[in-house]
């Protein structure tokens, strides 16, 4: 029971690495990245759980009660945001190389020729 | 290098991985069995020293600080990176000019669809500015907060239309919206340097736990988290929707 956090974590690494591999179009391989990217939340959130524990945040309940570990939710909270981001730059990448391309299957690029 | 060939590798390759990741997995602490200190630490220590309730706000914008102005400017890098990227390659001056879409067809919005965004945008609002404000007490922050304002503004775009949502989300408003949200973090890590103190050190009079000015420089520094994800994130719907009008043409 206590390691299906774990192995959640590691499917989703590798299926989305399986995922980036077999892509044949740079949308689909910016979505497995985005899987691979939640592999690392599952396990983050796995490492700092306490059992019956509740939430870092004492608004109702008085410091002292038992919660889990702040630290590694502050660093999934920050990354979500910032990983959304960052997959707009990737998918405006792919954009541009629609645009100048005319295509965005990774196997139909060929080198440049000036 | 084929399909076939690389699919081949890629089970070859995770096959080896497998052992490696089984073997790290099982140095880490059972499930549920957080040994600690550092996490319990913060929360024992978190409504004490710093007049703080949420611990998760309380690591992002003080004991980590540091750590965030660095993911801030992730955001900020790849803002600029997109703006570039699409802004760029179409040309300033017709990204700059709201007025040229004044008319841009209503196509394809039901009524049901504009009602529920015109319902739902103002409540939205002000749902996310709450969550911006009560970082320090209830769960949220600026991350947070700021991402629902921008949904609040894109259901702004499904209630009111483009030309009105062109309004809202003005490019030059969203760049120095940003500049301003970064800026905050920034500078109010400086201010403590003036007195003496570290950088971003939390020297500031923390005020009473549970109200919205506890915390010291969190709740400012958090503001300026809020102020540039949302402007952020604006920005990069900005410049997404222009290139649906630069391919598609505008219909007017």
């Amino acid at each position: 029971m206590s390691i299906f956090p774990y192995l959640a974590a590691a499917w989703l690494f590798l299926i989305g690495l399986y995922g980036v591999v077999t892509s044949r179009d740079y949308v689909y391989l910016i979505g497995c990245l985005t899987v691979i990217q939640s592999a690392t939340y599952v396990l983050l959130l796995a490492v700092g759980y306490k059992l019956g524990a509740g939430a870092p945040i004492f608004a109702d309940h008085p410091p002292g009660t038992p919660a889990v570990d702040p630290v590694v939710q502050a660093l999934v909270l920050t990354d979500i945001v910032v990983g959304a981001a960052v997959t707009a730059l990737l998918l405006s990448l792919a954009l541009q190389l629609q645009k100048h391309r005319g295509t965005i299957d990774p196997d139909e690029l060929k080198p440049t020729q000036d | 290098m084929s399909r076939h060939i690389r699919s081949v590798a890629f089970v070859v390759m995770a096959l080896i991985l497998v052992p490696f990741i089984v073997a790290g997995l099982s140095g880490l602490p059972a499930f549920g069995n957080y040994p600690g200190p550092y996490g319990d630490i913060i929360n024992a220590i978190g409504t004490p020293v710093r007049h703080i309730t949420n611990m998760v706000t309380g690591v992002n914008y003080d004991f980590r600080g540091l750590d965030t102005l660095g993911e801030e400017f992730i955001l900020f890098a790849s803002v600029t990176g997109i703006v570039m990227l699409l802004r760029g390659a179409r040309g300033e001056a017709k990204s700059a000019d709201a007025l040229r879409i004044e008319h841009r067809r209503r196509e394809g919005r039901s009524e049901a669809v504009m009602g529920a965004g015109r319902l739902l945008a103002p409540i939205t609002l002000l749902y996310g500015i709450y969550v911006v404000l009560h970082a320090q007490i209830t769960p949220g922050g600026g991350f947070q907060g700021g991402v629902i304002v921008f949904g609040a503004v894109l259901l702004a775009y499904l209630g009111e239309g483009y030309s009105v949502w062109r309004h809202v989300a003005h490019s030059t408003v969203l760049d120095l919206t940003e500049a301003l949200g970064a800026g905050i973090y920034v500078i109010g890590g400086l201010i403590p340097m003036f007195f003496g103190a570290r950088y971003l050190q939390n020297i500031l009079p923390l005020g009473e736990t549970k109200t919205i000015t506890s915390g010291g420089l969190i709740p400012i520094i958090n503001f300026g988290v809020g102020l540039a994800v949302a402007a952020g994130f604006l920005s990069i719907a900005l410049e997404l929707l222009e290139e649906t009008r630069a391919t598609g043409g505008d219909g007017s």
